[in-house]
């Protein structure tokens, strides 16, 4: 099976991809760190869907950070 | 009397009400949810007792936002959220918005007095424009109740399971959405991926009913029934622990919209050659829509005081938009990390649909194609300056904590356009842009 040249830069990116995370990260007495408020990727849920309702309603661009679905008439 | 804030003498009943919470989060550690790779729970493991809400954690705000001369709104929102003993979590939330104030219509600014109908039709809500002055429909004014939950489910002790739903009503907009995602974790929970899918379905009733897309505003022809849009979208994501003080996430995420797009309440100036406002008409969008975006965030902890929160995104879509957005976040800390402050910074930029058009030239056909003035679909940069203040204090009930922050956001829109204008049209801001300011208090318990 030929694979044509986007699939075989996936395909190649994907085991760069796991290959590499096998060798990152802590063991799990190191995530002291880790464990702080500040340092979870939804630290301010609040102030991030606030924010975003704003850019929703102001921008052609929404999303990313998570589903990009509106739920409102502004735009 | 545990209600009653406690000052610096409570000391010791914090520390042994902080205890409690340890040993209880340590004894149901065991059974907590596998995920500290991924989207960490919002809530933490509170003890259990009797009691409203005594449990759950309660996150709540209350906003306001102005923007300069327009639209200005108060938005109250609560979220509760509870982690179970055996790792399920479950999490409701509500919002409510007020908006009033005057919503620019499309149309541009003339030498001319402007009088425009409103969408009603009633002549009470007919409004004229003085000359130089952008139009902008002075009685504008909604009010939204949305409310949303979702549940989450270990499946294993490596994967999660989670589904959700949302409900969204306006005085012309109702919107329902689902979500599910599953997430894996692996690399010794530094590594976890997930996938997740929505489904969003929208009912316009458009305040006058929706005008035909394209036609002659002073006309006023106007289509039967109500108008839907459905949308549907996926995002694959990984999170990545880096080191013991680095975070990085990494999104590909796509969606498709479908159905009746337009804004009902946006109109396009057309202008003769010397620039002369003579008519107008109603937008006309296309009927789908499909966008595709990467996100890339990393969190840092520079110091035990200083930490950083970078998010940069990559979007683009089939009516031509292109953006690009970077957002920096610092968090400084003392006070033995009883208060901190936050400082934000965002830029933005877009390009223009390939539909817009400021206004449209030529009064002796009207268009057949695809176009729309709203501003939203120009290309613009925009730039947020941003602070806020937090403070640990004393819990309330049986809670070791609780926290009270006061944010204030600045927000302005700059337009690039680089469309030539007819003399007529010189002088006269065509393109303002858009100042806002948001402030908001949180109280978290």
């Amino acid at each position: 099976m030929k694979l044509d040249r986007l699939s075989f830069l996936c395909l190649v990116a994907g085991a760069a991809l796991i290959s590499g995370c096998s060798s990152l990260g802590v063991r799990p007495w190191q995530r002291d760190v880790l464990a702080r408020e500040e340092m979870r990727l939804d630290a301010n849920p609040l102030d991030a869907a606030i924010d975003d309702h704003m850019y929703f309603s102001k921008e052609a661009s929404s999303g990313g950070r998570s589903f990009a679905g509106g739920g409102c008439g502004c735009n | 009397m545990q209600l009653k804030p406690e000052g610096p003498r409570a000391q010791p009943a914090i520390t042994r009400r902080r205890l409690m919470a340890a040993s209880c989060a340590l004894l149901s550690a065991g059974a907590a949810r596998s995920q500290e790779a991924s989207v960490a729970p919002t809530a933490s493991v509170a003890p259990t007792h009797s009691g409203l809400l005594e449990d759950w954690s309660v996150d709540s705000a209350l906003a306001y936002y102005h923007e300069d001369g327009r639209v200005q709104a108060i938005e109250p929102v609560v979220d509760v959220s509870k982690v179970f003993a055996d790792g399920q979590s479950l999490n409701f939330n509500a919002t409510f918005d007020a908006l009033s104030g005057a919503s620019p219509n499309g149309a541009l600014p003339s030498h001319s007095s402007q009088t425009f109908t409103g969408p009603s039709g009633k002549a009470s809500h007919a409004y004229t424009i003085a000359p130089g002055q952008l139009p902008a429909d002075p009685n504008y004014s909604d009010t939204r109740f949305a409310a949303g939950g979702s549940w989450t489910l270990p499946l294993t002790r490596v994967d999660n399971l989670s589904v959700g739903g949302k409900f969204s009503v306006e005085d012309d907009f109702v919107s329902a959405t689902v979500n599910a995602s599953i997430a894996h974790d692996f690399n010794e929970k530094n590594t976890t991926l997930s996938f997740g899918l929505f489904n969003e379905f929208d009912s316009l009733h458009p305040i006058g009913r929706a005008p035909v897309p394209g036609s002659d505003y002073a006309l006023a022809e106007k289509q039967t029934g109500g108008k839907t849009k459905d949308g549907v979208g996926a995002l694959l994501g990984i999170t990545q622990v880096m080191t013991r003080t680095w975070l990085t996430e990494f999104n590909l995420s796509v969606d498709r919209f479908t159905g009746y797009l337009d804004d009902p309440y946006k109109i396009t100036s057309i202008i003769d050659s010397a620039g002369n406002t003579t008519g107008y008409e109603y937008e006309s969008r296309p009927d789908e829509r499909t966008r595709k975006s990467a996100y890339w965030e990393n969190r840092v902890a520079w110091t035990s005081r200083l930490s950083t929160a970078l998010s940069l995104r990559y979007m683009s879509d089939d009516w031509a938009v292109r953006s690009d957005t970077a957002q920096l976040q610092l968090r400084w800390s003392w006070s033995n990390r009883e208060r901190y402050i936050e400082p934000t910074f965002r830029w933005y930029r877009q390009t223009a649909a390939d539909f817009y058009t400021p206004f449209i030239l030529d009064t002796a056909k009207q268009s057949t194609g695809f176009e729309s003035a709203d501003s939203r679909l120009g290309a613009f940069r925009a730039l947020t300056y941003g602070v806020k203040y937090a403070q640990k204090l004393p819990g309330l009930g049986s809670r070791a904590e609780s926290e009270f922050s006061v944010r204030a956001e600045y927000y302005q829109q700059t337009f690039n356009e680089q469309v030539p204008v007819p003399a007529g049209l010189q002088g006269l801001d065509l393109f303002p842009g858009l100042k806002a300011i948001l402030v908001q208090i949180g109280y978290r318990f």
